[in-house]
């Protein structure tokens, strides 16, 4: 099974790679306004995607006939506030999480810096997180 | 405007918008996974620390899908390189490097401050542009439709600040 999650990975990381998804200036042009290329690919990707959900929930079992089961993300108010600074980070750095990983691979050696950074802001929330939990409303671990 | 990597000419955003719908649908249709990449940051951390948080059934029942994925992600922008080009290496960052001109150090430190609050907001937020911003969205989840709209207010004014007001 590993093989095949790292072939989707692979996959999804050349079309990241290669579409403008994974690249720093695409990313800022995106920001200012001066380019359409990532707005197209997000919305082309979620309108697909969404008509393709209604079909597998219709069908509502996997490829191998077992139960479809899609768990929904909670909403709190960790959303609105990780959400704002995760697009600090996305801009400041050019990458969202998975061009970092793209990134790495094309050899572009800040993107280790960037890895390292994001796998450090992570372990901070961890030890944070009984802190958070109540003022913002965060799932029980 | 051209790709960082080898100049290249970007595919077009409609075939790259299909690809990525297909391989988040066959990801669940296979597999029965959610995409979501960003905890794959709590997945490399639940390697080295034993904080509770780490031990979470939840993210421990998934790093065995999800930490493969992520190698794949790695492997990808290898082959897109070496199938380009040269697989070179490289500190270069076109934009970045003709209007802010940070030496290697600096830009070093600027991209862990950036991957900083990358970590620490999609985490706290639940996810980031491909579980909230990609499944979330299609399936109508509405902290999806929160936290996307506050990661792409982020980044305008991030890089609005930063490209049009101090550099």
């Amino acid at each position: 099974m590993s093989v095949l999650y790292a072939a989707l990975g692979a996959l999804f990381g050349f079309v990241l790679s290669r579409s403008g998804a994974a690249d720093y200036g695409f990313i800022q042009s995106m920001f200012l306004f001066t380019s359409f290329q990532l707005y197209g690919i997000i919305a082309t990707a979620v309108v697909l995607t969404s008509v393709g959900l209604l079909v597998l929930k219709k069908r509502g079992r996997t490829a191998a006939g077992t139960p479809l089961s899609i768990e929904v993300k909670p909403l709190n108010r960790g959303n609105a506030l990780g959400g704002l600074l995760f697009g600090v980070g996305w801009s400041m750095a050019g990458m969202c999480p998975g061009p970092i990983f793209v990134n790495i691979g094309e050899g572009k050696l800040y993107a280790i810096a960037a890895l390292a950074g994001a796998v450090s802001g992570a372990a901070l929330l961890g030890v944070l997180y009984p802190k958070l939990q109540g003022p913002l409303h965060l799932p029980k671990m | 405007m051209t790709l960082l990597l080898h100049g290249l000419t970007p595919m077009h955003w409609a075939v790259a918008g299909a690809a990525i719908a297909a391989i988040t649908l066959a990801l669940l249709f296979v597999t029965n996974r959610r995409l979501g990449i960003s905890s794959g940051f709590e997945d490399i951390c639940s390697l080295a620390l034993p904080l509770p948080y780490f031990r979470r059934r939840s993210l421990l029942s998934n790093r065995t899908w999800r930490l493969p994925f992520v190698i794949g992600l790695l492997i990808g922008g290898f082959v897109s390189a070496v199938s380009s080009g040269v697989w070179r290496p490289t500190l270069a960052l076109g934009f970045f490097d003709e209007r802010i001109g940070f030496g290697p150090a600096a830009k070093l430190a600027w991209m862990f401050v950036g991957g900083l609050f990358i970590g620490f907001g999609t985490r706290l937020g639940n996810g980031c542009t491909s579980g909230h911003g990609i499944f979330g969205m299609s399936n109508l989840e509405r902290s999806s439709f929160v936290t996307t709209l506050a990661f792409m207010a982020g980044g305008i004014a991030t890089t609005n600040l930063i490209y049009r007001v101090i550099f």
